[in-house]
């Protein structure tokens, strides 16, 4: 599966909001109502495209619950998108936000694209957060607003994709450090370099290597020419 | 769909360890297939892409157990890649429920270990998920086929993750056949092993007081034994004389010697398979077997086992490293100086000797010395020294750090045709403890990790830890050995700051591949 990107996300926000199944509603197109808690990490991944280019997106479904936040803050190192999701059944939820930003700016890199996600939108009989409150939060904090519903697959999908094309978008602006936000693959090597990309220089070895290869075909077909 | 690119994947990362094992340059054993593809153990479920995920060397993500998933007695495992000194994490590990038959398995090796083929199918044995604490114990280890065992294991790869999936996948296998051999005995506790099987059918008269069990297999000898040894003994009749003397072996002798050949086993098929299979670098092994009533715990590397059982540490292995096994070592190389490749010398020195030291006296020791002594440095000793290094860094034959475990039979010395393979033995030491000696509580557990957890964590810190998570976690939370084992892994990893990977009071953190299970006890009290 050769792909031109790979975006690593990864998903916040306080425990029930429905993470897990935004994730599995998005990779798998399925809603499981009731969902084991999430304990540590667990992943998901998926292909989209955007402007004719294939891009991986690798996503990071974190535990929300308060014991494991230690263990979850090292998990924003590299990510390039960030899905903030509070439940909008729940005040309190929504109430936390803050302090789950003051988080993330602060373990992630500055250029992170954040999409704020009002989830159960289905759940309108018992909504305690208004949707313009989510709009101004998001407005007041620079950060990408939807409301989405896990369970009928309501605007899951642009709110994956919509942040992606918000990170493409910051790329071809030269916003991103393309060597450290996002990883960048030569079309037909992509598994090859996986993990030489992951090392502290992931610049470094995919020159390297590429030139390797290069002199490899050169010397590989002299002989026979 | 999935399969296919989880073999692409596979393919793949095969290619890359193929060239990057073997020093660089072209290996033609990267041609031949490979026995089993890269993968994480089998309990934990990982997709190829969450697979790819968890090897992030940069943000080194603790894959845990699943909520979902079970391991015999809530076993908790955590698991965290390496920071990038190897592309895909080299530990692997094992847990299962192992049945071993009373007949003989269709793949254990004919009793000519030498001959033996290829082992060609793996069996179906269950894996024990979803058993975890509903099974009864007091049937276990009682099947009406066979004995059952439980089984715990970790294997660090070497120089490529080749031999570490194979062992991961069929270590336990080897150890079944081994006990099949010997399931009747080991069943019949009343009577201590016999000497010599099938000597005489039993018709022994002495015996017939004796509680209940399967008597078919015992012989004269084992009778006599019986009858004159245990005072309880309820026959009245003198036993008949005997003209000599003969070891009185015990039943957990013969488990600790089906572990030994397990492991034996294991190494001679790793080496029979590379001759078809693409298997890369070695592996260290350690494994837990809890058979009737006891834990068996055999270790063959640097990975490390311990009990903690309120707030007392009980070490169940020892590690074999060019320091601890100097003079098993020195003496191989003196005995046999021709695998020295007349570029290494057996003795130690302090340091390297240099040239114009040719004459002069030199602090030394030889293989059967524990201290040192002076010696006149000939032109010999110029030679690089057999065992180099201090620590972590200690080295055999410049090469390699532990001197323990399976697979390596194509390990050279870099630039020469000198073989690692005879200094290292694939011999572990089995330890064991019963279970039934005391009560265990919830929070007696076993540790037993690689060694990127024990570089960075002593016993004392590792018992602290644990103990302290345990006993302020849910007592009922079936989870708590998993998030304990998590929150061990996450202290000997660490934090990545500005200057690496760094745990608390700034020490460094583990760079390792780090994998750990914690064992809880209690459950094993409750034995047949």
């Amino acid at each position: 599966m050769a792909y031109a990107y790979l975006f690593k996300y990864i998903i916040i926000g306080d425990t029930g909001v429905g993470k897990s199944c935004l994730l599995l509603q998005f990779t798998d197109k399925r809603f499981q109502p009731v969902h084991d808690l999430t304990i540590g990490v667990e992943f998901g991944a998926r292909m989209i495209t955007i402007d004719g280019k294939q891009i991986k997106l690798q996503i990071w479904d974190t535990a929300g619950q308060e014991s494991f936040r230690s263990i979850t803050r090292s998990y924003y190192r590299g990510a390039a998108g960030a899905l903030l999701v509070y439940d909008i059944t729940r005040r309190d939820t929504f109430n936390h936000l803050t302090t789950w930003l003051e988080d993330a700016r602060q373990h992630s890199n500055s250029n992170m694209v954040i999409m704020l996600i009002g989830n159960k939108s289905d759940l309108e009989s018992r909504r305690e957060v208004k949707k313009e409150e989510g709009e101004a939060f998001a407005r007041e904090h620079g950060l990408i607003f939807m409301e989405t519903s896990a369970k009928t697959a309501s605007n899951v999908e642009e709110a994956f994709i919509n942040t992606a094309k918000e990170i493409y978008e910051k790329i071809q602006e030269g916003v991103f450090d393309i060597n450290n936000e996002v990883r960048h693959t030569s079309l037909c090597f992509s598994f090859l370099l996986k993990p030489l990309h992951s090392s502290s220089v992931p610049v470094f070895p995919l020159f390297l290597l590429s030139v390797v290869f290069q002199q490899c075909v050169w010397f590989a077909t002299l002989p026979l020419s | 769909m999935l399969g296919r690119v989880k073999c692409a994947v596979a393919g793949f990362m095969g290619g890359i360890m193929a060239g990057g094992s073997s020093g660089g340059g072209c290996n033609p054993g990267s041609e031949l297939p490979m026995k089993f593809p890269y993968m994480r153990p089998e309990f934990l479920g990982l997709s190829p892409d969450e697979i790819e995920c968890s090897a992030d060397h940069t943000t080194r993500p603790i894959v845990i157990l699943r909520e979902t998933r079970r391991l015999p007695w809530a076993t908790g495992y955590a698991e965290v890649i390496n920071a990038g000194k190897s592309a895909l994490n080299e530990d692997q590990a094992c847990c299962e429920l192992v049945i071993a038959r009373r007949r003989p398995m269709s793949y254990c090796p004919p009793s000519t270990p030498s001959k033996t083929p290829t082992a060609k199918r793996r069996n179906s044995l269950p894996n024990g998920e979803g058993l975890g604490l509903r099974l009864d114990h007091s049937k276990l280890g009682e099947d009406s086929e066979g004995l059952v065992f439980h089984y715990w294991a970790l294997f660090d790869g070497h120089a490529g993750w080749g031999a570490a999936v194979v062992a991961s996948r069929l270590m336990q296998h080897h150890i079944a056949c081994q006990l099949q051999a010997v399931i009747e005995i080991l069943r019949n506790l009343s009577s201590l092993p016999p000497t010599v099987l099938g000597e005489e059918p039993d018709t022994n008269p002495y015996l017939q007081g004796n509680p209940p069990g399967p008597h078919r297999s015992l012989t004269r000898a084992a009778s006599l034994r019986g009858a004159s040894g245990a005072p309880d003994s309820p026959c009245n009749t003198p036993p008949p004389p005997r003209f000599y003397t003969e070891k009185k072996i015990q039943h957990e002798s013969l488990v600790i010697g089906a572990i030994e050949n397990a492991f034996k086993e294991m190494d001679a098929q790793i080496e029979r398979e590379k001759q078809v299979f693409h298997i890369t670098g070695g592996c260290t092994a350690l494994t837990v077997v809890y058979l009737l009533g006891k834990l068996y715990v055999g270790n063959a590397g640097d990975s490390r086992a311990i009990i903690i059982r309120s707030n007392e540490i009980i070490p169940m292995s020892t590690e074999f490293t060019p320091e601890s096994e100097r003079q098993r070592l020195q003496f191989l190389g003196f005995m046999q100086p021709h695998l020295l490749g007349n570029e290494f010398t057996h003795l130690e020195f302090p340091r390297r000797v240099q040239r114009k030291e040719v004459g002069k006296r030199m602090l030394y020791r030889d293989f059967t010395m524990n201290g040192w002594a002076y010696k006149t440095i000939e032109e010999e000793d110029l030679k690089f020294p057999l065992i180099y290094g201090e620590g972590k860094k200690a080295r055999v034959l410049a090469t390699i750090g532990v001197t323990r475990g399976l697979g390596d039979h194509d390990l050279k010395v870099h630039d020469s045709n000198i073989y690692i393979k005879p200094f290292l033995s694939c011999c572990p030491e089995v330890k064991v403890y019963d279970l039934a000696q005391c009560e265990h509580g919830a929070d007696d557990v076993l540790v037993m990790a690689t060694d990127g957890l024990w570089d960075v964590l002593s016993n004392q810190e590792v018992a602290e830890s644990v103990t302290t998570f345990l006993a302020n976690y849910d007592p009922d939370d079936l989870h708590r050995y998993t998030m304990a084992a998590q929150d061990l892994v996450m202290r000997a990893r660490g934090v990545l700051r500005d200057r690496g990977w760094r745990i608390t009071n700034e020490r460094l953190g583990s760079g390792d591949d780090i994998s750990a299970f914690i064992i809880p006890l209690m459950y094993g009290n409750h034995q047949p």
